[in-house]
């Protein structure tokens, strides 16, 4: 059946038309020609109360300023959002904000990116008026990684509607009334254990709710933002990965209404550290006679061994993947791989029992897979090998006589003779590892947060990332090495075209 | 084409007296001399009066207690055109922000202020002070201890003889 054909209205803001289906809100309609309305308690994952008054608007015709976050479009609608009374409201709604408000900004971690501070900047008086005291609240541990500067608080509820209608665990409330209403857990515990707490910090529009992570960790415009995919299982999330000094300060979901939403869980959000993990293998390694003789060489002369190594070598090759490399790496790989001979590749990765699903959003979880390519993995016909530590698998191939070929697993529980009877042995890897000292050559290959490629998520929707940290010596993406030893093996390119879109 | 020939005109016997130059350099020599207004300062033994908008090394002001007023706020090393200023802010056992590291390099430094014009909460300043000599290059990075101990008098950025350009 064909679902009817929404109707579509016109109407026109600040003298632009628009055409918008019926049922748009006037605050949508003006974001999808560029007009951003003010807003604290409109988010649009959540439902409207209409109670922050920031977002009135004049509607011609209309006896009083309409709250366009909860008043649909009409047809022939005149909206004006400059207009003298729109805007002496708001300067009215901002300066009752601020009789509360501590204005301790230099100190504040939402500063830069607080909505009170863009609107008051934008359209509030120049002075304040007020001599009255403030109200004071202090601060609370709501538990979790959320702390409360009561203070701070403009009493938007987004917080507490995203426990109730979201995290479906109601864990928040406002109590109080009036001048001393204030947010409030209900029980010690706060939101302490709740999956996905992390998001009313996200969607505090001010500074009340703030990361005890990221707290004074450093300043909202210090921070470079890059579009990422959340590594940490396969749902894939999409993220911005905040830097600073070439480390990773923090991570904060980016919107996709196909996988995330605008939201993404505590699990994903606190694993970040092992990005700016500081052992790394940052020049190509090639043994020079005995195990731990090891000399650093130029790409070059890397990738001239590598070849010689694998292309001189009796035997039938095998190979070890990773979950956590992108599809462009696990495809050379592959390529690779057939243009040797063809043999099995075989990963590891960690895996979990349950998944953590978000109510209010269903395609949302934390999946079991905890890495985030397995999908990719086995897309390209890898099996997956060990237990769900990410560990055993390799004992047949530990001993495997011909060639062997390793792409960014650590090898954590391989020991030091892990390759040992392999006549050609190469490592590609990040960390340095016991597992790649039989290696003949051991070249350096980048995190997913130093590189260009995409993940295959759990349902198959490959998603692409882009590099938001400065390789650490001559670190360079694993498909972009693993291309440079095919060319050098002088293999033609492609041998896996046929089975690409599998 | 014919080859230009310039002339050069030699001067006249009377115009190559220097009598008159050098008259006129003892002149103003002999002016200077009873000038009343120019006066050599016998430094270091006498002191030259700096303005009081003078703008010098950095002093870091501190609360009674002896901690600095500092709140670790990112604005000096966001507003500072020589990158000059290094900044680790932190929590203290008292629950409040406050700056873990704070370095100014003032070999970068190139005193323009504006440190001290953004700084919310009057903390850092720049000085009434000159003599900066050190023995090492490395002494020039002054660290929080340093700036804290600065005895010299801070800076004012307005005209104090101006009430109205504060």
């Amino acid at each position: 059946m064909d679902a009817p054909k929404p109707q579509a209205v016109t109407l026109t803001i600040d003298e632009r038309e628009v055409t918008v289906p019926k049922g748009t809100t006037i605050l949508r309609a003006a974001e999808s020609i560029g007009i951003e309305i003010p807003r604290y308690c409109y988010h649009p994952g959540l439902s409207s109360p209409a109670q922050c008054r920031i977002c009135l608007v004049e509607v011609v015709g209309a006896p009083k300023l309409a709250a366009s976050c909860v008043t649909e479009a009409m047809e022939g609608q005149q909206v004006r959002t400059q207009s003298e009374p729109a805007l002496e409201m708001r300067r009215g709604v901002l300066e009752f904000y601020l009789a509360n408000h501590p204005l301790d900004c230099p100190i504040c971690d939402q500063s830069g990116e607080c909505k009170l501070q863009d609107y008051v900047h934008a359209e509030g008086r120049e002075h304040g008026r007020s001599r009255e005291p403030k109200r004071v609240f202090g601060r609370d541990d709501f538990g979790g990684d959320v702390l409360f500067y009561g203070d701070r608080c403009v009493m938007c509820t987004r917080c507490v509607r995203f426990m109730n209608e979201m995290a479906q665990d109601p864990r928040l409330a406002v109590v109080e009334r009036g001048n001393r209403s204030i947010i409030d857990t209900f029980f010690d515990e706060g939101v302490e254990g709740s999956p996905y707490s992390g998001n009313i910090v996200d969607i505090c529009p001010v500074g009340a709710l703030v990361s005890k992570d990221f707290l004074h960790k450093a300043r909202a415009w210090d921070l470079e933002h890059t579009p990422s995919v959340c590594p940490n299982c396969s749902q894939g999330c999409n993220i911005e990965i905040h830097t600073r000094d070439n480390l990773v300060q923090r991570l904060k979901p980016r919107d996709n209404p196909e996988v995330n939403q605008y939201w993404m869980c505590d699990y994903g959000r606190a694993r970040y550290e092992w990005l700016n993990r500081g052992d790394r293998i940052e020049a190509p390694l090639i043994r020079t006679g005995e195990r731990d003789a090891r000399a650093a060489a130029s790409w070059e002369e890397a990738i001239r061994a590598a070849a010689a190594e694998l292309g001189g070598a009796e035997g039938p090759v095998r190979a070890v993947a990773s979950a956590f490399v992108s599809n462009e790496a696990l495809v050379a790989l592959a390529t690779l791989v057939e243009a040797l001979g063809g043999g099995e590749i075989v990963f590891r990765s960690p895996r979990t029992v349950g998944e953590i699903p978000l109510p209010g959003f269903e395609k949302l979880a934390r999946r079991e897979d905890l890495a985030p390519n397995r999908e990719g993995a086995e897309a390209l016909g890898m099996k997956r090998v060990g237990t769900n530590d990410a560990t055993g698998g390799l004992e047949s191939l530990a001993a495997h006589a011909g060639k062997l070929v390793v792409l960014g697993d650590e090898l954590e529980d391989a020991g030091p003779e892990f390759g040992a009877e392999a006549a050609a042995y190469l490592y590609l890897g990040s960390y340095p590892t016991e597992g790649a000292g039989r290696a003949k050559v051991v070249l350096p290959i980048t995190t997913f947060a130093e590189e260009e490629g995409s993940f295959t998520n759990h349902a198959r929707i490959v998603q692409r990332y882009e590099p938001a940290l400065q390789a650490p010596g001559m670190a360079r993406p694993a498909a972009t090495v693993l291309e440079a030893l095919r060319a050098a093996l002088g293999t033609p390119a492609g041998a896996l075209a046929g089975r690409r879109g599998s | 084409m014919t080859i230009s020939v310039k002339v050069m005109r030699r001067p006249e016997p009377g115009e190559t007296s220097y009598l008159r130059a050098t008259l006129r350099g003892m002149a103003l020599t002999f002016k200077h001399l009873v000038n009343p207004k120019k006066v050599t300062v016998e430094y270091p033994e006498e002191r030259p009066d700096l303005s009081p908008r003078w703008r010098g090394t950095h002093v870091m002001e501190t609360h009674a207690d002896g901690r600095p007023k500092c709140v670790a706020c990112g604005l000096c090393p966001t507003v500072c055109p020589a990158n000059c200023i290094r900044l680790v802010g932190g929590e203290d056992d008292m629950g409040n922000r406050y700056p873990l590291v704070y370095e100014i390099d003032e070999f970068r430094c190139i005193f323009c202020g504006m440190c001290q014009e953004v700084c919310p909460v009057e903390a850092i300043h720049v000085g009434v002070h000159f003599e900066n000599a050190e023995y090492t290059r490395d002494r020039f990075v002054y660290d929080l201890d340093r700036l804290m101990a600065q005895e010299h008098p801070s800076t004012l950025l307005w005209d104090p003889s101006d009430g109205a350009s504060e």
